[in-house]
């Protein structure tokens, strides 16, 4: 089945009924019945009050990218994911997995999708790396010789070949993680969604695995891949596109570049002099700088010495910089080096959600 | 010629859960010896009672008690492989798109093959020690033994969906357990009831569907009923009600717990 999008959500709303019932004696206290009230409350409907995880999600995925959901703690960013792989089912609105709508279709859905969630190792401790897999081919309906197959060939693109032997329980975090991408691949979809992938890896490890997504993964396999991730160098390395979600709501979606700098006005212009003292026509120049329509600040670096180490502007983004430049070389001060700071997603990041501050003052 | 996908599943489970058990090399020997503890125990305190049971099924007591423990050693280890169901593992197993029956006779595949293994030195040692007479008619001891597997596996999923649901025991399960002790006859005929309370007590025993698990593995196993015989197909028919209403209420009751832990989101918690 051909669709236009391999993920779609439509207004998705998920509503989570809060605990605080449990703790007041209402007869299911910590998750135990021990009174009749508590044998009743699990045949009644869900009760509020509710936190709303997700409220009206609307996103679209394209066949082939590589799409990241950003977001800090308690975004919703793991909820989106498992109501995309029918582990959680969503209150209003609608999600669709390559035109499937999830809630009505979920086995056909995980034909079309398989999910990496590191809560959810799902391995048998005590067997070998490839004991769990041949278990999980079986699961998934592969033939015995599919199976075997599919298997060696996992084990070679993740390299656990060495180690497929060797009980679970002796596994890194790192192999562990492979392991769960094994899985995952088992059944070969076209759509992956990993839930923080890198999440307690080491730096070498947390790369060789982004390298396995992107390269391998995407690029040559062409799944789709949604990710979600604290990991801003992540995202920002690996995504073609990305939705920072922010209290269950979608606050941005775009290529991260766009994010970059559609969430500035201004940018960071700045100058390296070679062997100037701070004087006078310097302080003038500063103040006809300042005065000059398109500039929003101007910040001399002068040390003790008063050597005048260079000097700092920001500026509106689409400003033209020639006209800054002659006013700092008729002064005649030479020049070594010219910088324009470009922001990153973790500026946009924090502007968008937490630090609205940020939106107009970055760089300062 | 391959086997159906559906079967290859199951005994993936089942091998998964054999080799799982293999590694517990403690537990294994300790459930191994439990089994020949288990039998002495009860064998040497039934000795010396050595009642006739004559009433129901026409044998001496030991014979009546060693089938009766040999069939609880069956029905315990099936609520006992769902207790032992991690949410991380239901989580990820459920993403493999399995249909809810394979799920749940995987789950309990194991724990019953080894139930029944169990079964077979209870037997030898009760009719090699104890001089345990059974009177076996094998067509229904089949029949016996697929119908109470029914009963329990509708048992099972009714307690498993609950479970989903509670995180913890749930409440059916365990008054179901509770009354068993007293109203299944385990350790006595349910028509002794009768005389310990009061007359037509053992009527409340017709409606615990473990009741039925015992007596009709006891009918077959001490009387040599043929099935043939009409008051005989009578009693096996009643039994066989109980696992026609328990296992489409059983699945039900599964996929509802299923639907709440989703609905919730708890899916994956203790």
């Amino acid at each position: 089945m051909t669709a236009e999008y391999a993920i779609e959500t439509v207004d998705l709303v998920k509503r989570y009924p809060t605990s605080a019932r449990r703790g007041r004696g209402w007869g299911f206290y910590g998750g135990q019945v021990t009174t009749f009230g508590g044998v009743l409350s699990i045949f009644r409907g869900i009760r509020g009050p509710f936190v709303e995880a997700l409220r009206g999600v609307n996103l679209r995925v394209e066949n082939g990218q590589i799409f990241g959901v950003l977001g800090p703690n308690g975004a919703g960013k793991t909820t989106l994911i498992k109501i995309l792989c029918t582990l959680v089912i969503h209150d209003e609105g609608e999600a669709y997995v390559n035109g499937l709508d999830v809630r009505k279709k979920p086995i056909e859905v995980l034909k079309n999708l398989q999910a990496v969630l590191p809560e959810s190792r799902g391995f048998n401790w005590r067997l070998t790396g490839r004991e769990n897999l041949e278990f999980y081919a079986s699961l998934y309906g592969l033939r015995d010789k599919e199976a075997k197959e599919r298997i060696d060939y996992l084990l070679d693109f993740t390299g656990l070949t060495d180690r497929a032997n060797d009980g679970y329980q002796r596994y890194s975090s790192g192999m562990q993680r492979k392991l769960l991408l094994c899985r995952a691949l088992l059944r070969s979809t076209p759509i992956m969604l990993f839930d923080e992938p890198t999440v307690g890896l080491d730096p070498a490890s947390a790369e060789e695995f982004r390298t396995l997504l992107h390269d391998r993964l995407a690029r040559k396999e062409k799944k789709t891949i949604l990710l979600s991730t604290h990991n801003l160098y992540e995202a920002q390395d690996m995504c073609d596109r990305i939705a920072i979600l922010d209290r269950g709501k979608i606050v941005a979606c775009d290529t991260p570049d766009n994010i970059r700098y559609t969430m500035f006005d201004e940018k960071v212009f700045e100058v390296t002099f070679i062997d100037a003292i701070y004087g006078d026509e310097h302080e003038r120049m500063v103040d006809e700088l300042e005065k000059m329509p398109g500039v929003h600040g101007v910040t001399p670096d002068v040390d003790p010495e008063r050597n005048f180490i260079g000097i700092s502007i920001r500026v509106n983004k689409s400003m033209d910089l020639s006209d800054i430049l002659d006013v700092i070389t008729k002064t005649g001060l030479k020049i070594r080096m010219i910088n324009t700071e470009e922001p990153t997603l973790e500026d946009a990041f924090m502007a968008i959600t937490g630090h609205p501050e940020r939106r107009r003052t970055w760089g300062a | 010629m391959e086997l159906p996908v559906e079967l290859k599943q199951i005994i993936a489970f089942t091998k998964r859960d054999f080799f799982s058990w293999t590694t517990y090399r403690a537990l294994m020997i300790t459930q191994v010896v439990n089994i020949f503890i288990g039998v002495f125990s009860w064998g040497v305190g039934a000795a010396y009672v050595q009642r006739p049971v004559s009433e129901m099924y026409g044998s001496d007591y030991i014979s009546f008690l060693l089938v009766g423990i040999a069939v609880g050693n069956l029905i315990m280890p099936l609520a006992q492989g769902f207790q032992a169901l991690n949410p991380w593992t239901l989580e990820t197993i459920l993403m493999t798109g399995i249909s809810t029956t394979v799920f749940v006779i995987g789950n309990v595949m194991w724990t019953y093959i080894f139930s029944i293994v169990t079964f077979i030195p209870y037997l030898i040692i009760g009719i090699s020690f104890f001089h345990v007479k059974l009177n076996v008619n094998v067509p229904s001891t089949i029949v016996a033994f697929t119908v109470s597997a029914a009963i329990l596996v509708g048992l099972a999923m009714i307690s498993t969906g609950l479970r989903i649901v509670t995180k913890s025991t749930d409440p059916i399960t365990w008054a179901i357990n509770v009354l068993q002790n007293l109203f299944a006859g385990i350790a006595f005929p349910v028509i002794y009831l009768d005389t310990i309370f009061f007359p037509g007590a053992s009527t409340i025993s017709w409606f615990l569907p473990q009741t039925w698990v015992y007596h009709l593995c006891r009918l077959s196993m001490l009387t040599n009923p043929s099935l043939l015989d009409p008051s005989i197909l009578i009693q096996f028919l009643e039994g066989s009600v109980f696992a026609v209403i328990l296992l489409p209420v059983g699945y039900k009751v599964f996929q509802w717990g299923l639907n709440r832990s989703k609905r919730e989101g708890t899916l994956g918690w203790y």
